[in-house]
């Protein structure tokens, strides 16, 4: 004789019952003596073709039997067969819909047939990956949010500067010093609270790239590095997730969509990456605040047709804005079949080192403390001004530098003119030279040296350095 | 219908909250009157699901065996299961179905932002095809 314990809803089927006693040699055989008793219990025990349903599992004693062997497993007198479901789940995959909250707040969607509640169900069941909460991020991720992505990954590591401000509009003058993605994530939320936001507080890495893109649906770049454009591309095209590309420049953007199957990819438009110096970043060439505006709003009408499956897409067109001209062009994007990334025989099979491949150096060697040969601190050019000693203070920045801020005295010749204009100098007098941080001006240094002047010095750390040691009245850009 | 009462409901929503952003689950143990189901005491059980627990929960057979015997020495009845969905509804998934069993109540609570939001209860049929949704009582206060 076995003992089996009824589980509680069990036992309206055995005459209320809490545990029985059956003879059988086996568990097969107790099961069958146990049915043939309640049968009852068999519909709730086995299914159709009688085996024991999914989520029935028999213990012997304190054994599954499945471990053992299963219906064959002997049975010996005295022992308990226990009745256990098994029983797992999860939120796992939600069915999406909208509440009547979202049904009001995206109405004006709802009535174009062409988004409706499909397109809209599409849009919040979508996730995408921003990377990068700065010019171009900004509006994306503001539109997104507002537009019913359902969620929205957020990858930055940076702090809000007031230089950020004339262009980083999700962000606010009261969140200098914040980090971006509270800051942008506290905008979004407020935008549109139905949107889940995951924050990485991390520069994007090959070491990252792949684990953090392979969980959204689409990438935007919205990065101003070529490392980190290259590895954008190349993670999405090993992922084989689109890249919604966009640029921006001074005046200029562009815009397109990279690594869509069968289209184009970022190598293929650009194989090599530039020498590293060529291409002057935002904060070295400058950019129209309103800029990556529209760019950035060209990547979002994107990323929303691309999730819609509405229209007509960039896949294999380069968008290219002048603003000031006020002009679109188009350039036609062909994928290359010879292309390491997306060709038909890629030789880039994982994620390679990306600031190696632009020639970047991994640690900036680190500036040599004090002052270099050839250098002069602005403490000390302040002095012999106050002492009153013949010398001549040179500043080699553009005139429109010039009326943001200049030094007393200085006399102004843009490093571009110092050739043409080298016979206004003296070589008879002291020179000092300045810039902005002291880069150009060690150039004119250089320049100077050439052209037989000795006794010139350049300021270090520039106009920025004075401000900071000498006369906080200067601004700093 | 199904009622819990405040201290294993405390139980309960404490577990859920303590394991956010996973999914927790544990049992519920009371007695029952014909169709009215009183929960008089929570358990809370180790998510045994493997992998990562964010949507995921699996309850062990054995925690839920110890549960059946602790109950039945105590003259009570396991009645139901009751796990969480962080960060989103109360509703019964497809997962949740494809892996329940018709005997007990499956009780969920929404955990939103780390703090309770709201439950439901669902009865699933032994098809594992559909679940039907019960009337939950919770204290609110």
């Amino acid at each position: 004789m076995a003992k089996v314990l009824i589980p509680t809803p069990l036992r309206q089927y055995s005459e209320k019952q809490d545990s029985v006693e059956l003879t059988g040699s086996t568990v097969g055989e107790v099961l069958g003596a146990l049915t043939t008793k309640f049968p009852d219990l068999r519909k709730q025990l086995f299914n159709d073709e009688g085996k024991l349903r999914s989520f029935v599992n028999v213990y012997l004693n304190d054994e599954d039997i499945r471990y053992l062997k299963k219906d064959a497993t002997p049975v010996a007198a005295g022992d308990t067969l226990s009745i256990v479901p098994s029983i797992a789940g999860g939120s796992g995959d939600p069915p999406v819909s909208l509440s009547n909250d979202e049904i009001m707040r995206y109405s004006r969607h709802l009535i174009m047939p062409e988004v409706g509640m499909e397109g809209q169900l599409r849009l919040k069941s979508a996730s995408v990956l921003l990377v990068g909460t700065g010019g171009l991020g900004a509006p994306l991720g503001m539109y997104l949010a507002a537009a019913g992505i359902g969620r929205i990954g957020l990858v930055d590591f940076d702090v809000v500067d007031f230089t950020n401000l004339h262009r980083q509009i999700i962000h606010g003058t009261k969140d200098v010093g914040r980090k971006k993605l509270d800051s942008a994530a506290d905008t979004i939320a407020d935008i549109n609270p139905n949107v889940k936001i995951e924050k990485y507080d991390t520069m994007l890495s090959s070491e990252n790239a792949l684990e953090i893109c392979k969980n959204y649906d689409l990438i935007i770049d919205g990065t101003d590095n070529f490392p980190t454009r290259y590895l954008v591309n190349d993670a999405c095209v090993l992922l084989k997730k689109p890249n919604v590309y966009g640029s921006i420049f001074r005046f200029e953007g562009q815009a397109t969509v990279f690594a869509f199957p069968g289209g184009p990819c970022y190598r293929c438009l650009y194989p090599e990456p530039p020498p590293p110096g060529l291409v002057p970043s935002c904060a070295e060439g400058g950019v129209l605040g309103i800029l990556p505006g529209i760019i950035g709003l060209i990547q979002a009408t994107e990323a929303v047709k691309l999730i819609l499956g509405a229209g007509e897409t960039l896949v294999g067109r380069l968008v290219l804005y002048d603003a000031l001209a006020m002009r679109f062009r188009e350039l036609k994007l062909r994928r290359n079949p010879e292309c390491p990334a997306c060709g038909d025989h890629p030789t880039i099979t994982k994620l390679i080192d990306y600031q190696e491949f632009c020639g970047i150096p991994h640690h900036e060697p680190p500036p040599a403390p004090g002052l270099k040969d050839g250098e002069i601190d602005p403490v000390e050019v302040k002095e012999m001004m106050d002492r009153g000693s013949p010398f001549l203070l040179l500043d080699v920045r553009e005139p429109h530098e010039y009326l943001i801020c200049s030094i007393p005295t200085s006399k102004l010749v843009p490093l571009g003119d110092l050739p043409k204009r080298v016979n206004e100098l003296d070589t008879a007098t002291e020179i000092v030279a300045h810039c902005k941080s002291g880069v150009r001006s060690a150039k004119a240094v250089d320049f100077l040296k050439q052209a037989g002047f000795k006794k010139v010095k350049n300021m270090k750390g520039g106009i920025l350095a004075w401000s900071d040691k000498v006369d906080p009245k200067v601004p700093k850009y | 219908m199904i009622k819990v009462d405040s201290k294993a409901w405390d139980v309960m929503v404490a577990h859920a909250e303590a394991k956010f952003p996973n999914e927790c689950c544990g049992a519920m143990i009371g007695k029952i009157d014909g169709d009215q189901k009183h929960v008089i005491s929570a358990e809370p059980m180790e998510n045994a699901y493997a992998g990562a627990q964010g949507a995921r929960y699996e309850l062990r057979p054995e925690d839920l065996m110890d549960a059946d015997k602790r109950a039945r020495a105590a003259g009570m009845d396991l009645i139901g299961i009751f796990h969480s969905h962080p960060d989103c509804d109360a509703y019964f998934s497809k997962t949740d179905l494809e892996n329940s069993c018709p005997w007990y109540s499956f009780v969920v609570l929404s955990i939103k932002g780390g703090k309770f939001d709201h439950a439901n209860s669902f009865l699933p049929n032994a098809e594992q095809t559909a679940a039907e949704k019960e009337d939950l009582i919770w204290p609110k206060s």
